[in-house]
Parts: structure tokens; sequence; C-alpha cells
């Protein structure tokens, strides 16, 4: 019962110690996000079991669910959780040698930050503590986007902290609506007694919502700021923003308009803004010939466009295709952000061009980013063609008119996306060096996160069935609510 | 008359999300557009503190005056939840607003202005 909230404590206590640490060691610093985030890693493995069997429910402060702030450890909370502490742990290893640039304490403290937001987004069972991590989970991604205090980063930074301030005062009148209207800010409560109130009256707070929750999941009107942020923050930023932070934004959407409010009649709209959030954030990648950071960020637009088409089938399995989707892609463009970076602290130049020829120098980089790239694309036996697949299946579950046309684009945009991945891998192995400087290959610490996050998609690839019970629980979690209700209010 | 009067809080939270937001939308100076997301923080203060709000009903604070009443029959507050969530939301606005400054201070040192018409370092 005590380990569930450690997974929040653990990084928020680490985040401030930081700055402690750096008064007596500053070397010592940058083994804190490691340490904090394999401690967190191991809790929740040993979690996963308990939360499948039946979900945790911690109290806070010892009154009764609908008066106090709760913690739901379900599956999906417990998958995303321990993808966000599996991601963040291997970018911290990552980072031990790739952030050089003083203070870093601060930058150990807000990673750790940006972290702790995460987890307790997707732990949380109150709705306004929810707006709380995610706010922390915001300020830290704003900061980190400026850290290197270099042109771009600062523009980048400032844009998208006045887009998301706008998306997050947009969550907190929905919280004050939802507050006005239930009485309660009990998730489970307020999934008690949506039915008993006039649907239409929701449809406000409900768009309210999925704008707020939209910008933070750079869903396709409401993304401008997320090439610009995620192209000009460090490699190591770029991996957590594009991995774990734009999930979140996802996750919470799906939580709101699914468990909270029971609202799959929307299903035709967030299946059309999902796939025109492909098609835009692919089709802006292929044409993004010079910067490949540019690139992997607006890939990142068109992956989130294919998850928020999955969970908008509003069935149980689009919700696991879409699980499955997010699992892929937060390893993958995890491992092609930190392997880029390497490269192009190596060669010294964003610009995809000066990335020819490194396949022979940088074999294992190059291979793993050629891993992921397939199976971002979704090209058997890596793990993006069974999430892929599952989309697609239950796509065509449903038997809508409407989303066999859908799918349609779903599959020519996964044309495209190969178009410009291809262009990528080519541009690694098919190409001569011009400069002929050897470069070598990463150093081991950077290596290794790269190598482990290639091993993980080849495995999830090949033995779909070690992440499938999860993912099953997490996605009928999302959709049996009087289940979930029961759980918290524990009534019977 | 009295309808507005009811509804003046609400009135008035509105009006300043309204304010926000154009400021937010239309101002072209990075200071401006930080006033107007305080603005909307303000609003959304302003909201909730009216959601909360029964007219006639004291604050949520455990006072002298309080105990006093207790023995003449329940005692008469607004509902307090609203408040906490208020204190919350001004320190995130005010944590949100210094980032915001400081980084527009950044700004200013790598583009010479404020004006965000000519900060496009990143457009192409």
């Amino acid at each position: 019962m005590l380990i569930a909230p450690l997974l929040i404590a653990i990084p928020l206590a680490a985040a401030f110690l930081a700055p402690l640490v750096r008064l007596v060691s500053r070397r010592a610093v940058r083994f804190i996000p490691p340490v904090a985030l394999l401690a967190n890693l191991v809790l929740g493995g040993l979690l996963v079991p308990r939360a499948m069997a039946e979900p945790i429910v911690v109290l806070i402060g010892g009154w009764r669910p609908p008066f106090c702030i709760n913690l739901v450890v379900g599956p999906l909370g417990i998958l995303l959780a321990v993808l966000t502490s599996l991601v963040g742990f291997l970018i911290a290893v990552y980072a031990v040698t790739y952030i050089r640039k003083e203070p870093s304490d601060s930058y150990h403290m807000l990673f750790l930050l940006l972290v702790t937001g995460a987890t307790g987004t997707v732990l949380t069972g109150d709705i306004f503590n929810l707006f709380v991590f995610f706010e922390i989970l915001c300020i830290a991604s704003y900061a980190l986007t400026a850290y290197r205090r270099d042109k771009g980063g600062t523009e980048a930074g400032f844009k998208y902290l006045v887009q998301g301030t706008v998306g997050s005062t947009l969550i907190l009148i929905a919280i004050a609506l939802v507050y006005g209207r239930f009485g309660t800010l009990n998730m489970a409560d307020i999934a008690d007694r949506v039915s008993s109130v006039d649907s239409m009256s929701l449809f406000v707070i409900l768009a309210l919502f999925i704008v707020g929750f939209g910008v933070e999941a750079a869903i396709f009107p409401l993304n401008a700021w997320l090439p610009d942020a995620h192209s000009s923050a460090p490699a190591s930023i770029s991996a957590i923003l594009s991995g774990i932070a734009i999930k979140a934004g996802v996750y919470a959407m799906a939580r709101t308009t699914y468990t909270l409010f029971d609202t799959p009649g929307l299903w035709g709209f967030l299946c059309a803004i999902g796939v025109a959030t492909l098609v835009v954030g692919e089709v802006s990648a292929y044409r993004q010939r010079e910067d490949v950071k540019r690139m992997l960020a607006y890939s990142s637009i068109g992956q989130i466009g294919l998850i928020v088409f999955a969970f908008g089938l509003a069935t149980a399995d689009g919700a696991f295709g879409g699980l499955f989707q997010l699992v892929n892609h937060a390893l993958a463009k995890a491992l092609l952000f930190l392997a880029v970076g390497v490269m192009i602290y190596k060669v010294g130049s964003k610009r995809l061009a000066s990335l020819e020829g490194l396949g022979r120098e940088m074999p294992v980089t190059c291979l793993a980013c050629a891993v992921a790239a397939f199976s971002l694309v979704g090209l058997p036996p890596f793990a993006g063609f069974m999430s892929k697949l599952s989309i697609v299946y239950a796509a065509v579950a449903t038997g809508r008119p409407l989303v066999f046309a859908l799918v349609v684009i779903v599959l020519a945009a996964t044309v495209v996306e190969g178009g410009y991945f291809f262009r990528l891998i080519q541009m690694l192995y098919f190409r001569k060096r011009r400069d002929l400087d050897p470069v070598g290959e990463a150093p081991l610490s950077q290596l290794a996160p790269v190598v482990v996050l290639g091993v993980l998609i080849v495995v999830i690839g090949l033995f779909p069935q070690v992440l499938t019970p999860v993912l099953r629980g997490g996605a009928d979690e999302l959709f049996h609510r009087a289940q979930y209700v029961r759980y918290v209010l524990g009534m019977p | 008359m009295d309808l507005l009067g009811q509804s003046v809080y609400y009135v008035g939270a509105v009006a300043l999300l309204l304010i926000g937001f154009y400021m937010v939308l239309v101002k072209a100076n990075l200071i401006k557009i930080m006033l107007g997301i305080s603005f909307l923080d303000t609003g959304i203060h302003v909201l909730l503190i009216a959601i909360g709000y029964v007219r006639g009903r004291t604050a949520p604070i455990l006072s002298e005056a309080m105990r006093r009443s207790a023995d003449t029959g329940p005692v008469e507050v607004v509902d307090p939840v609203p408040q906490a969530l208020v204190l919350t939301a001004i320190v995130i606005g005010i944590g949100v607003l210094a980032l915001g400054l400081s980084i527009a201070v950044r700004v200013y040192e790598h583009y010479g202005t404020l004006d965000a018409r000519e900060i496009r370092g990143l457009r192409c």
C-alpha cells in the first residue's frame, strides 16, 4: 500500500536534493536522476502484478475517497508510470555525460520534476490534482526547452510557455465548471454522477478539456509549438518531451473523454482530428529535408495523430492499439532523438546532409537508429508492426464506413512516413562521407541507453505477449467505468 | 437588476478572461502577452471563488466569532474547497509568470526586441 506514493515521492524528493548535493560535490549531482529513476523503475516493476490483479487505491490523509485526494494505481496507470520511469532512467543515464553546460544541477532538478509530473498525472484519481501534476510537467518542460539559453531555445521556450499556459487556463476553467456542476473533484465520484446531468451541459466542459489537454498532446490545430520546442531543446530533453510529455496529454484526454464523461459518441470527431494530425505531421516531416531534429519532431506529431485516432475509435480494441503504439513511439522516438543527438554532437551540425555516411563510423548507433525508424514505419518484426496491425484491426472491427475511409488515409500516411525514414537510413548507410575526419562510435554511457531501447523494440516486436496483458488491462480500465468507480469509492 | 446582482462575479470573471485572451492573441509585445496571461489567471481565480460563494456567509476560517455562533446554530461559511484551489492556482500562476518573464528577458538579449513579429529565428 505504501509503495505506490513512492513512485511520485522519489523523483520529487530527488529533484530538490540535487541543489543540496551540488553544495557538497559538483560531480555527484548528475548521478542523482539515474539512481532515483532506477529505484522508481524497480518499485514500479514490483507493483505491476498487484495493480494488474486489482487497482491499488491509495488514500491520502486517511479520508474516504470522495473527500480526499487519492491515487489510483490500475493497469493503465502502472503501465504509463513504468514506461515513464524506464524511458526517464535511460535518458538520465545518457544525460550523465551529455549535459556538460553548468549549472547542471538545475537541469537534473527540472528533469526529475518533469518525470514527477508525468508519473503523478497518470496515477492520480483527483481531477484538480491531475491539473497540478500536469502543470509541474509543463513548467519543467518550458524551462528545459529554454535550458541552453541560445537563440532558438529561448524563442521556442517562450512560444511553448504561452501556448501551454493558455491550454492550462482552459483546463482550469473546465475544472471550475466541473466543481460547480458536481460539487466534487474526485474522478470516480464525477464518473459516478455524470449520468445524472444533461449531457449537453457537459459539452462545454469536455470541449475545454480536449482543447486544453490537446495543446500539450499536440493535436492538429494546437501543435505550433512542438516542432520548435522539440528541435531546439538539448537531445535528452527532446527525447523526454517526445517520449513522455506529449503522452501525458493524450492520457489525460482519453481519461476525461471516456472514464470521466463517458462520451464514446465523440469517436467521429476524435478519429477525424487524429487523422488530420497524422497527415499534417507526416507531410511536414517529409518536406523537412534540412533539419533532422525538426523532421523527427514533425514525425512525433504524426505518431500522436495515430494514437489519438486509435483512442478515438472508442472501443477497448482501439485503446489497446493506441496504448501499444504509445509504448512503441515512446521507445522508438526516445531512441531516435538520443542517437541523433550523439551524431549531431559528433559532426557539429543539425543538417540532414551532414549525417551522410555515418553508418560506417558509428555502426551500433546507426543500427539502433534503423531499428527505431523501421519500428515507427511499422515493418515486421519490430514493435511498430504489431501496434499498427492492432490499430488497423481495431478500426476495421468497428465496421463504420467513415473509419474505413480514415484507415485508408492512415495507411497512405504510413507510406509518407516510410519515405522520410528511408531517406534518413539512406543518408546514414548508402552515401559516402564527404568529411574524412573519423568521428568514432558514441561513448559507452550514451551508447548503452540507445542499445537498450533498440533491444526492447525488437523484444516487444518478437514477443508481444510480454506486454499485451498490461495493455489489455489498461484499455479495459479506460472503458469499464463502473468497475473503476466501484474500486475507488468502495461501493457494492 | 437582481439578476445582475447575483451574477456580477461571473460577469466579472468572464470579462477578465476575455481581456486576457484578447491580450494574448492580439498583442505583439512579449511583456503584454505575459500580462494577458496574468489577466487569465485572475479571471479564473474570481470564477473559482464565485462558484464556491454563498450569499451572506463568512470566510471558512475557524475564528472566535464562529466558535461563539456555534452554540446558536450551524456555522454559516462559504465552500472552502474552491478557495483552496485558488491558493494552488495562484502559486502555479506566479511560477509561470516568473518563468515567462525571465525567458522574455533572454529573448530580448538575443533579438534586441520584444516585438513578437520580429522574433522569427525559427521560422522557415
